[in-house]
């Protein structure tokens, strides 16, 4: 035992070699343990109680101490541990120790005694320190009750039956029921069985109770993964109970910070426990049961925490490259530079030396730079600049700043670049356009070189010229022709983007209601171009279509530029851009209405569009493009006659003529509002084209039952007479 | 900034990141990340010069450092190749890649606080690490045990707690298991770094005062009123998680 003229630290410091000897070489154990009891008797100092409880806990869990010796040693501590966990003064940690060591402990003794039935002395301490250890489970701090918890794992482990082991074998966890002979005189087995189903219980009880702490469920399920694996028979009960047990029940309830750590780990280690299990044996009976709990778990647990981090709002920790978050963090990181500051200059005239001397110091103000020589001064300007913090930097940077600008506070008028004719003779080496790029060091170079001209002397001396307030001139106006070649640029630029993008195949069409950037595809974006060309500039127009028409140049317009390059877009291949047509003009005309609506001298686009697309098509049609002009005249929001007009004139060419009227025939079908027009329209094909008579007459009878009358009245006349008077139109 | 004062009157000199021991009682740490090289080791570094004692290691089945390409990394084997020996290999192969994304820092800082990486899986907990005791952080570890593991990466966290389950809890040592999530560069395992140990100082602060003066026992009634180390941990890291929204953590109390 230590001298006891030593303090407590001293004591401990020798305790703490001992251990370290130990550490090295095990063979030390049973000496070093024998010595170091009688230290922990009741009467001694926590700290030294505390040492020899943790060196206890720590010798008995150490692997690399053999078994056998552990088994002889553990009947050595066990009275010194009944003596700490029964005295009920005894500090928390020391307890702590105690039972961790009586965990480890357990297994050894009853291997010993199912060797030895003799020694019943030894197996009824273990019982006194297990029922101690039963008694305080549910009442000492939480430190302790989870070590009971796992206490309670190991007497379950060791009391129920496993695999058969050799009982001379080392490895205590092998300890079980298996071991034990059925008549043995101290440890019937039946009562050890019985009693570990008891505490299995109890240990389970706290799945079933409506227990918030996450530690003593957590510290249950930690422990139970062996008792699964290694005691099939009770593994069932075991998982059946964690199959009932909602580890998210208190969620519903409003989350504190620790209540949702709580819940979290609760959650993520059950599903932790039941992954393992499932890994180890996925054949197990529960495999398909655990299974759907685990996903039922992973889905109420995102639910509830993904629901909660939405709610709290966009700074969550989704994403830790965010830029602002980065920032905030690294500003966290980064020590703040040391305030620097620069004092203002004192009212009055200064010189350029002293507007940028920062230093407060008056020896180093006072020190002359040129008395240096100039490559010794580069170098120390080098690497001050190199070591240099930038925020030091950028705070004397701002207080020079400053100073400037309290110095043009106050001398207003001293210096105007806009007006003072610094620069009286055009210099070639500048352009005066263009001197907003100078910094102060040029501006100032410059003052030194003006002229001595009477506006330019100041009150000042030379060096004073503190910078006045300077305006950068305005930059000249662009002409027309530039900012038409500018727009023509973005324009194309715009285009350009299109297309770059993927053309996809049949989208969904949502017509006029479609969200114009739903998607980054080229139907979005040509969606987008056509709400340029209609909407941007709608309603800025009108003044300028007016009063510029006399112009040569027609005036620029945004939205005619877009027009003309969607239409010659549209024309690189019309046949497959019908659609795009359609769409424009549908984009073209609603914008019309809106206009109209809006105010009566609108200028208005889709009359005039319409007739230059069909102007475009129709010259390259042919007899097989039916569909096509069925679909555009079918489709485009406005028929007029101008653009019935178009159609007609196909009627001219006997490949197109059946095509022409058929796309007509379709409308007078299916376009109510627009028959009487479309009839009309066939009238005056009647009425020009005298051989498509017989192809109108196959088409419209249906409407105009008068043509098949007609026809042979003309046909007779003919026959008759061969000069044919037409007869007039009965539709009006 | 968060200094927990463990004992009274110790000096609390902060200069360049490092402080002076404060000594009293420590929590044993220990980090761990995939490869226990970059976030890992950066906390093993400030847990160290915090004075904490710490270990750390990597949950992967070998270490792997990026390479010239995806496809190319550099693999190396645990608890054979030691961080100089990476350093030397990397230097030799293209050193200005190497300086350039990093990797060559990260190893000559790794190489300064241990041997080499060792492997979670590997590691025979409770076995003595005497032969450590040069590592950065190693006093106090002498035991091989530990009494909180930090996890960067939710991954290791759950290998973590699968490997002991495996290991069936021999040692009956209750061990509080974090997770912290942090992203695998250098920046982000910077400020991992500096949240895993305000976590260590917040958890260690309430373990202190638990071993402060207890002069009562643990079952009179003000012990158990009285809230310990243990109990406390899912306060102090719901406290800690406001601190440091963006390193979302998990927690158990696992078994060793």
């Amino acid at each position: 035992m230590a001298a006891p003229a030593l303090s407590v630290e001293q004591q401990i410091k020798q305790l703490d070699d001992a251990r370290k000897l130990v550490l090295s070489d095990a063979n030390y154990y049973p000496q070093i343990i024998q010595g170091i009891l009688p230290i922990a008797a009741p009467g001694a100092r926590v700290e030294l109680r505390r040492w020899v409880s943790d060196f206890l806990a720590e010798t008995f869990a150490s692997p690399s101490i053999p078994a056998q010796q552990k088994e002889t040693m553990s009947l050595i501590v066990l009275d010194t541990l009944k003596s700490m966990i029964e005295n009920p003064q005894e500090d928390a940690a020391v307890v702590k120790s105690v039972v961790q060591t009586a965990a480890s402990v357990y297994p050894l003794v009853v291997r010993w005694i199912i060797n030895n039935s003799y020694d019943g002395p030894t197996w009824e301490k273990m019982l006194a320190i297990k029922s101690r250890i039963l008694r305080i489970w549910d009442t000492a701090a939480t430190g302790v009750r989870i070590c009971c918890i796992k206490f309670a794992q190991r007497v379950v482990l060791v009391q129920t039956k496993g695999p058969d082991a050799d009982p001379r074998r080392g490895d205590p966890l092998e300890v079980s029921l298996s071991m034990v002979p059925p008549n043995h005189p101290l440890i019937p087995p039946n009562n050890l069985q019985a009693e570990a189903s008891g505490l299995l219980d109890r240990m389970l009880a706290v799945f079933q109770e409506n227990i918030s702490d996450a530690i003593l469920v957590d510290a249950t399920l930690n422990s139970l993964s062996i008792l699964i694996r290694a005691r099939p028979h009770i593994a069932n009960r075991i998982l059946n109970v964690i199959l009932n047990f909602n580890p998210l029940k208190q969620a519903n309830s409003p989350m504190t910070p620790k209540s949702r750590v709580m819940i979290k780990s609760m959650e993520k280690t059950t599903r932790s426990l039941l992954v393992h299990i499932l890994k180890r044996d996925n054949q197990h009976p529960l495999a398909g049961k655990i299974q759907q709990y685990v996903e039922r778990m992973m889905r109420s647990k995102s639910d509830i925490f993904d629901e909660q981090t939405r709610k709290r709002g966009p700074p969550e920790p989704t994403d830790g490259l965010d830029a602002a978050k980065r920032q905030k963090l690294s500003a966290q990181v980064k020590p703040a530079a040391p305030k620097f500051h620069v004092p203002p200059l004192a009212p009055g005239s200064h010189s350029v030396a002293e507007l940028f001397t920062v230093t407060t110091e008056e020896g180093l103000k006072g020190f002359d730079v040129a008395q240096l020589a100039e490559h010794l001064v580069v170098q120390i300007g080098i690497t001050i600049l190199q070591r240099l913090d930038a925020d030091t930097l950028n705070q004397a940077v701002e207080g020079v700043r400053k100073r400037l600008q309290s110095m043009s506070a106050a001398q207003p008028e001293m210096l105007n670049a806009a007006t003072a004719p610094l620069d009286v003779e055009e210099d070639d080496d500048y352009e005066p356009d263009f001197y907003g790029a100078e910094d102060t060091e040029q501006i100032l170079n410059k003052l030194d070189g003006a002229p001595p001209l009477e506006e330019t002397k100041l009150q000042a001396p030379a060096p004073d010229m503190a910078l006045g307030h300077f305006t950068l001139p305005a930059p000249p106006p662009l002409t027309h022709e530039q900012v038409a070649q500018v727009g023509q640029g973005t324009v194309a630029r715009v285009f350009e983007v299109m297309q770059t993008l993927e053309e996809k195949g049949k989208t969904s069409k949502a017509g006029i209601n479609r969200l114009a950037a739903s998607a980054y595809d080229r139907p979005a974006w040509i969606t987008i171009i056509t709400r340029l060309a209609t909407r941007a500039s709608a309603g800025l127009e009108e003044v300028n279509a007016v009063k510029l028409e006399p112009h040569q140049m027609p005036p620029f317009s945004l939205g005619n530029n877009i027009r003309e390059s969607l239409y010659r877009y549209i024309f690189e291949d019309f046949r497959k851009r019908i659609d795009i047509a359609v769409q424009w003009l549908c984009e073209e005309w609603y914008n019309d209405k809106m206009q109209m609506k809006s105010g009566e001298d609108a200028v208005l686009h889709y009359e005039k569009w319409a007739i230059k697309v069909i102007d475009g098509i129709v010259p390259y049609l042919d007899g097989q493009d039916r569909a096509l002009v069925i679909k555009f005249l079918g489709e485009i929001p406005g028929l007029s006659m101008e653009v019935l007009e178009r159609v007609k004139g196909l009627c001219v060419n006997p490949t197109t003529v059946n095509m022409a009227l058929q796309s007509l025939l379709f409308l007078v079908a299916y376009r109510p509002p627009a028959r009487e027009l479309v009839l009309a329209a066939v009238e005056d094909v009647w009425n020009t084209y005298e051989d498509a008579r017989p192809v109108v007459v196959k088409l419209f009878t249906k409407y105009r039952p008068d043509y098949a009358e007609r026809i042979k009245a003309v046909e007779e006349e003919k026959k008759s007479n061969g000069v044919a008077e037409v007869p007039q139109a009965v539709a009006a | 900034m968060a200094q927990p004062q463990t004992q009274a009157g110790a000096a609390n000199g902060i200069s360049n990141g490092e402080r002076q021991d404060p000594g009293g009682f420590k929590l044993k740490f220990c980090t761990v990340c995939a490869s226990n090289q970059n976030r890992s080791m950066e906390s093993h570094l400030r847990l160290a010069a915090a004075h904490y004692p710490v270990i750390s290691f990597g949950t992967g089945s070998l270490v792997r450092l990026p390479g010239p390409s995806i496809d190319k990394p550099n693999v190396y084997q645990f608890n054979k190749t030691s961080y100089d020996s990476m350093y030397k290999e990397l230097e030799s192969k293209d050193p200005r890649l190497y300086r350039a994304n990093g990797l060559l820092n990260m190893l000559e800082r790794n190489r300064g606080v241990k041997w080499g990486p060792e492997r979670w899986q590997d590691w025979q907990v409770g076995a003595p690490r005497l032969e450590h005791n040069t590592d950065r952080g190693a006093e106090g570890l002498e035991g091989g045990v530990v009494d909180v593991v930090i996890t960067c990466e939710e991954r290791c966290w759950d290998a973590v707690i699968d490997n002991l389950m495996e290991r069936g809890s021999p040692l009956n040592r209750p061990v509080h298991v974090i997770n912290v999530d942090i992203k695998d560069n250098h920046e982000e395992a910077l400020i991992g770094g500096r949240g895993i140990l305000d976590l260590a100082d917040s958890l260690n602060k309430a373990a202190a005062e638990e071993r402060e003066a207890n002069p009562s026992g643990f079952d009179s009634g003000n012990a158990a009123s009285r809230a310990g180390f243990d109990e406390r941990v899912p306060e102090i890291i719901g406290e800690w998680q406001e601190r440091w929204p963006n390193l979302p953590a998990v927690w158990t109390l696992a078994w060793f």
